[in-house]
């Protein structure tokens, strides 16, 4: 087996490997931000001005 | 005076020039009559035949008369848009400004299909590399699998700028082609039970703006602590996406839509095409990078659907994922998403299969610009 091929197979094990870490990374990522940042129903912008005004 | 001093590239003109000047008149057929990538095809078909016609001044030629090189245009736009990697990473900064990231929010867990379909990338590297070709042009040649043309010229331009032709002309093409590849392989390796799984999730799920504000950032901080060298592609598709997000910028975002996406590609589709030359292109190495790509192209989907069926064996009955989802983990969007939705309703046609099919494929879009930050961080390292 050459170095090239080596090196070949080397370089695809750790770049599968790294490329599901990173994404399992990103998935807590996502979770994380989802559960930070939930959804809330926006207060439509004629309600804002009016708050404004009672103010 | 003959005839051949009035017209000197009628007698420069070789079989060579003429096969050349053939396969561009094709890349305008496929692109005009197929629609089969036309923003990218057709430039690059119209540039094929622009620089096989001999002594043209499009490209840089030796001026018999002086012995100097006199600069073609299109080898300008090389060296200043391909070889520095601006314009694919300008089209980065278009294509983030196009994703809508909340499918990924509404069924996060199809993200790791981004990951498991860029198995035929690695493969396909091994095989070149099997085949002769030293590790940074069998890399070049693997990450035709990631179905990501503008990665697919920054990684070739980096370490095989002498394959970018074939390897761009594979890279767009096969991409059009996922309506033919896909299906003949996803139904090889699924019953068609399987097939028929239907998916539940979060599909109207409604996500926060601060969300997806957060996210690009989030990500480009989080991929740059991990491999810095990837900040570049994974940088700019986020900024673009930050553009659409903010909602303070959307005559940015519209212009990175659609006026920076338009002069990018046609500039990018016509100075590739400066690397299509005879003596380049003609060569056995085209037919074995075109061979290759299709057998990254077949191995993505092929580890997405396996990928699927392995998650299978952990899941209960009643919350299986289709493997065929798995599928559209590759970055051909949305055309990949499409087809597994109607081939799931062919099946069934009350399978509705586009949500999922959608979330995974965004996945893919994200794991194919990933794919290309590892290759670019460890290959330098390694070869």
């Amino acid at each position: 087996m050459t170095l090239t091929i080596q090196t070949a197979l080397f370089i695809a094990l750790v770049g599968i490997l790294g490329i599901f870490i990173f994404m399992f990374i990103f998935y807590l990522l996502i979770k994380g931000l989802d559960k930070w940042f939930p959804y809330e129903e926006e207060k439509p912008e004629q309600d804002l001005i009016l708050d404004e005004v009672e103010d | 005076m003959g005839l051949e001093q009035l017209l000197p590239a009628i007698s420069g003109m070789t079989w060579q020039h003429l096969v050349m000047i053939g396969v561009g008149l094709i890349l305008i057929y496929l692109a005009i009559a197929k629609k089969y990538e036309p923003t990218l095809l057709l430039p690059m078909g119209f540039g094929a035949i622009l620089v096989n016609i001999p002594l043209s001044s499009a490209i840089t030629q030796i001026d018999p008369a002086t012995g100097k090189a006199v600069e073609g245009v299109l080898n300008i736009f090389f060296d200043a848009g391909i070889a520095t990697e601006i314009f694919p990473l300008l089209i980065f900064i278009a294509i983030g400004a196009m994703i809508d990231f909340s499918p990924l929010f509404r069924n996060p867990s199809l993200l790791l299909f981004g990951a498991a379909a860029q198995f035929g990338i690695f493969l396909t590297m091994v095989l070149a590399a099997l085949l002769g070709y030293d590790i940074r042009e069998a890399a070049s040649i693997g990450i035709i699998g990631a179905a990501d043309g503008p990665t697919s010229i920054v990684v070739a331009s980096r370490f095989a700028p002498n394959l970018l032709g074939p390897i761009s002309v594979a890279a767009y093409s096969y991409m059009a082609l996922v309506p033919i590849i896909q299906p003949p392989v996803i139904r090889m390796l699924t019953t068609k039970k399987e097939r028929l799984i239907r998916m539940t999730g979060n599909n109207n799920k409604k996500i926060s703006k601060k969300a997806l504000i957060a996210f690009p950032i989030v990500i480009t901080i989080a991929a740059g602590i991990i491999a810095p060298s990837s900040l570049a592609l994974i940088g700019f598709l986020m900024f673009g996406n930050l553009i659409r997000e903010c909602g303070v910028l959307n005559k940015l975002s519209m212009s990175a839509q659609n006026e920076l996406s338009s002069l990018v590609t046609i500039l990018l589709g016509i100075t590739i095409a400066s690397t299509m030359t005879a003596e380049r292109f003609i060569r056995v190495d085209t037919l074995i990078i075109i061979a290759l790509g299709l057998f990254a192209f077949v191995f993505d989907t092929f580890g997405g659907v396996i990928f699927a069926k392995f998650l299978n064996i952990f899941r209960k009955e009643g919350n299986k994922i289709n493997p065929m989802v798995g599928a559209c983990g590759i970055s051909a969007f949305p055309m990949s998403a499409r087809v597994i939705h109607q081939m799931g309703q062919k099946e069934d046609p009350y399978n509705y299969l586009l949500m999922p099919a959608i979330s995974a494929n965004v996945g893919g879009q994200i794991g194919s610009v990933v794919a290309g930050g590892i290759i670019l961080t460890l290959v330098p390292l390694l070869a």
